[in-house]
């Protein structure tokens, strides 16, 4: 193979398709599309994000401002947790809108996270956000067939393939080259997605940690340079092993009605009926059957309470609660929460592994279809993923605890285990405690963990990478020039 | 003529697999919305038995005051799937069907979201309405797109200028037998669906199938107008392709985004906020004014008084819930009026974007848009009202729980009645069909057959 025909090949190719007018109608277009796709998905971020840390804020402020009280008045009192936006998600929305951002966290109870895009949308949601991923994911293919449909089958059908092969040209350095020129006509298209990117990135206030976002952003156009290579390369062998330039249009254009629009929506409604998951009334009734089996701390006949009750009497060798030397109460809450919280995360966790399964049908899929592996890859480097959002409702989840047995223990030390009479005071406790219990924060998951759990499609990219190269090595053997 | 040409479409292998895949799509595509409904239909059901089951229990534990019962008591009203659902999941996939609530602050209750996986919320239902919007069409593009090119380029074409005196008859046949062969899979699959789900012949099912006529003829015109440029086939397939990716993914895609932005929606979390400082922080204030409060809203119940200063009473307890809804009243209709401009706004936009105006008007035919949405969220509010007003006074007065009589409280129902508007289902798309058509027209009278060689 001859470096200098492969490179005189692809320079001919990006000339050509750069001196038709139509191209640069394309480019244009595509040019406004990037930015208004930029622009609105930003301001959209801005937005949300503004909201979000406003409303922690003011949920923080109102938390604060308590007077003394009874602590457990403050468990119920409760406190929010809003889901702040990756600074990525921006790029790619992935699966944001439909999920919610908003959930009130209260001592006995785990809330919905309400508030859903798609919750509040006229349904025009379902036919997807406008973003800078969805441009490059879905309309750069589309792009890259129509430019690249006819590059080598309409060579032969004019005849010229055969003078370029008579030339000299070796079906391996054709392959490349062509590849290698739509490709460079891809990344022509890519730069101003990428410029489009940084002046947003560069202008949006960020309270992540910067090297973690250069991280993720520089592997966010490391997948996507990657992925153009691949769809280069498709379009280019697709075109090769097509008798008109027809054939290798209809072709193409088939591949990426089935992979893009097709096999995500079937795989996933495949995934639903493989791996059934119970309904919320089914979820909740489940929940309250284990509780009760454990122990009903509202029960007073409850016999996991009674048998408490009497090893606590026991140990500190007295005979009635009111001799204890901490608020009784307090410790029965404590543990009903213990009880409570233990049972609700294993069912929660057994149905997030349900909705795990049912998404892994489509993840499999990215061996056969580059596109899901990209798509799945980017929302998760967009902090956009479903792993993401199940990160956040167990960090709002595990907050929830212990701000809950915070004040449970608060109770048990402060409050005492006297009743109070029908003339005292109710017993409270200094607001001191409010200020010093810790609001909710949450973090971005370290790189590291978002890569691990990406590994399904990191390695189809390489498999991709892999077969296409050996795809070109086959087809440069076989392939004929008329 | 007629049967040479039908003979030529039939006999082509392609033919016969698109309609067999568009056929077998359908078919999945019902088995997937019936599925979706059987989910809602069994989970309504539950409700119904486990609502006394729920009342009973919590009648035997907590049987000494009927405040303290109701704090616990849940009631369901239940949006009624209708029977269309499974033609078009619509909303409804994201939507709980069921609101099952007590009569504490109703705010703090009403947005609870369903159970479910928004990946596959993401990813979108497979349903009849994504197969007759996405995937018609492409069928319709791939029959069409080549009607007249085609024959330029096998030669037919100089043999029909040479036979006949209006070679445009061939083509308007053709065209005839491609709308043939495309309705008969359509009238197949609506058929099948009316027996198979057991839909009944009523105004909305005749709505449905007529926004499904209007939508295919309209990407029957479009693919029509493109033919009459007279291109070639490739030409013709990149256009034809480009204009379904522009108004199906890019445009509705493009307006989705300025919706959102154009009607953010912050009030969701100061309602959030609101309904929980609302009611909270009347634990920390003088009784007095909370029950002042109180009766400013409910004057009726002014008799029942301001309870001691000290002792917990639930008349004081169920005032303070009040206050939560009280205080976060006017957040929460501002929601709603930007839910409500959020329709409205998504229809006029939709009457310039076929697909979208499609969907918006299946949605409304099979009760599943956000217009169902927010009429079932204000009839949640309604019944939440009528069970609050109905055990108010009676919490109030001390009744014994046991005088009532539980089991009368079975389940309730939610019907949305809004009437059919056929001109605002069939206006838009006509008007687009039209417009096309005399394009199309202008077209071939301009420059005739006989000059496209």
């Amino acid at each position: 193979m001859k470096a200098k025909n492969t490179i005189l090949i692809a320079a001919q190719v990006y000339k050509t398709v750069f001196k038709n007018r139509s191209t640069w109608v394309l480019f244009v277009l595509m040019l406004i599309m990037v930015v208004y796709a930029g622009v609105t998905s930003w301001q959209y971020y801005q937005t949300q994000q503004t909201t979000i840390v406003a409303y922690q804020q003011k949920a923080r402020e109102s938390w604060e401002s308590n007077p003394d009280k009874h602590p457990h008045r403050m468990a119920h009192y409760g406190s929010f947790a809003f889901r702040p936006k990756h600074p990525l998600s921006f790029f790619d929305m992935g699966i944001e809108n439909y999920t919610g951002n908003t959930v009130f966290l209260e001592a006995h109870k785990q809330n919905t996270v309400n508030f859903s895009e798609a919750g509040f949308s006229s349904g025009i949601l379902r036919f997807g956000e406008i973003s800078l991923a969805l441009i490059v994911q879905l309309l750069f293919p589309l792009l890259l067939f129509f430019l690249g449909f006819g590059l080598v089958a309409a060579e032969r059908e004019n005849g010229t393939l055969n003078v370029l092969v008579s030339q000299g040209a070796g079906w391996k350095e054709i392959l490349l080259g062509k590849s290698l020129g739509l490709y460079a006509v891809m990344l022509s298209f890519l730069v101003p997605v990428l410029i489009t990117l940084a002046i947003l990135l560069s202008r949006t206030n960020n309270t992540n940690n910067d090297a973690a976002l250069a991280g993720r952003t520089a592997l966010m156009v490391l997948l996507y340079v990657l992925y153009l290579w691949i769809l280069s390369m498709i379009t280019v062998c697709i075109s090769a092993i097509s008798r008109t330039s027809r054939q290798s249009l209809l072709r193409l254009i088939g591949v990426w009605l089935l992979l893009l629009v097709l096999l995500p929506r079937g795989l996933q409604s495949l995934g639903a009926l493989l791996y059934p998951a119970p309904s919320k009334l089914a979820f909740e009734a489940a929940i309250e059957e284990d509780i009760v089996k454990q122990g009903d701390s509202h029960n007073p006949d409850d016999p996991h309470y009674k048998h408490l009750k009497d090893s606590v009497l026991k140990v500190h060798s007295v005979d009635s609660v009111q001799q204890l030397p901490f608020n009784y109460s307090g410790f029965v809450m404590r543990e009903g929460e213990k009880i409570s919280a233990i049972i609700y995360s294993q069912h929660q966790n057994r149905l997030w592994e349900v909705y795990q399964k049912q998404n892994k049908v489509a993840a499999w899929s990215a061996f056969v279809n580059p596109f899901m592996a990209v798509r799945n890859l980017s929302m998760s480097l967009a902090g956009s993923d479903f792993s993401t959002y199940t990160d956040f409702q167990q960090q709002a989840e595990k907050y929830r605890y212990e701000l809950a047995q915070h004040m449970n223990e608060l109770q048990m030390e402060y409050i005492s285990n006297k009743k109070p009479g029908p003339d005292d005071q109710p017993y409270t406790i200094s607001s001191k405690h409010w200020q010093e219990t810790p609001d909710f924060v949450y973090r971005n998951r370290e790189l590291s963990t978002v890569l691990g759990e990406e590994k399904l499609g990191i390695a189809a990219i390489i498999f991709w990478l892999i077969i296409l190269a050996l795809l070109v090595q086959l087809l440069s053997k076989k392939l004929k020039v008329v | 003529m007629f049967y040479l040409l039908l003979k030529q479409f039939i006999r082509a292998k392609s033919t016969v697999t698109a309609l067999i895949i568009l056929l077998l799509a359908g078919i999945i595509s019902m088995a997937t919305g019936t599925q979706q409904l059987k989910k809602q239909k069994d989970n309504i059901a539950r409700i119904a038995v486990l609502q006394q089951e729920h009342i009973q229990r919590n009648v035997k534990y907590h049987n000494t005051e009927l405040g303290s019962l109701m704090y616990y008591v849940r009631f369901a009203l239940v949006n009624e799937p209708d029977p269309l659902n499974a033609l078009s999941v619509g909303q409804r996939d994201v939507n709980s069907s069921v609101q099952n609530i007590n009569i504490r602050n109703l705010e703090a209750q009403r947005y609870d979201t369903d159970l479910t996986n928004p990946s596959a919320l993401h990813a979108g239902n497979l349903d009849l309405g994504f197969v007759l919007i996405y995937l018609f069409p492409l069928v319709i593009i791939a029959f069409v797109y080549n009607l007249l090119s085609e024959e330029k380029e096998v030669g037919a074409l100089k043999l029909w200028l040479v036979q006949s005196q209006k070679p445009i008859r061939y083509l308007q046949i053709k065209l005839c037998i491609r709308m043939m062969a495309v309705y008969m899979v359509l009238l197949i699959l609506l058929i099948t669906g009316f027996f198979w789900l057991g839909l009944s012949l009523n105004e909305r099912f005749m709505a449905f199938c007529a926004v499904a006529i209007l939508y295919l003829l309209f990407w029957f015109a479009i693919s029509y107008w493109v033919v009459s440029w007279k291109k070639n086939s490739n030409i013709n397939a990149l256009a034809l392709l480009s204009i379904w990716v522009m108004l199906t993914i890019v445009i509705p895609a493009s307006l989705n985004n300025y919706i959102n932005s154009r009607y953010a929606l912050p009030e969701a979390q100061e309602v959030a906020l609101k309904q929980r400082d609302g009611y909270h922080q009347k634990w920390d204030i003088d009784k007095a004014i909370t029950m002042r409060g109180f009766y400013k809203h409910y004057p009726q119940f002014e008799k029942f008084g301001v309870p001691e200063r000290k002792a917990f009473s639930w008349l004081w307890y169920y005032a303070m819930q009040q206050m939560g809804d009280d205080d976060a009243s006017a957040a929460s209709t501002e929601l709603y009026n930007k839910l409500w401009k959020r329709n409205a706004v998504t229809k006029t936009l939709a009457a310039f974007v076929p697909g979208l105006h499609t969907q918006q008007a299946m949605n409304d035919l099979s009760r599943s848009g956000l217009q169902n949405q927010l009429l079932f969220l204000d009839s949640t509010a309604r019944f939440h009202e009528k069970m609050r007003l109905y055990f108010y006074p009676k919490i109030f007065s001390s009744q014994p729980v046991n005088d009532e009589n539980w089991s009368v409280f079975k389940v309730n129902y939610f019907v949305e009645t809004t009437k059919t508007v056929w001109s605002w289902l069939l206006l838009p798309i006509l008007v687009f069909i039209a417009v096309i058509y005399l394009a199309t027209v202008f077209n071939f009278k301009r420059a005739p057959l006989n000059n496209s060689l």
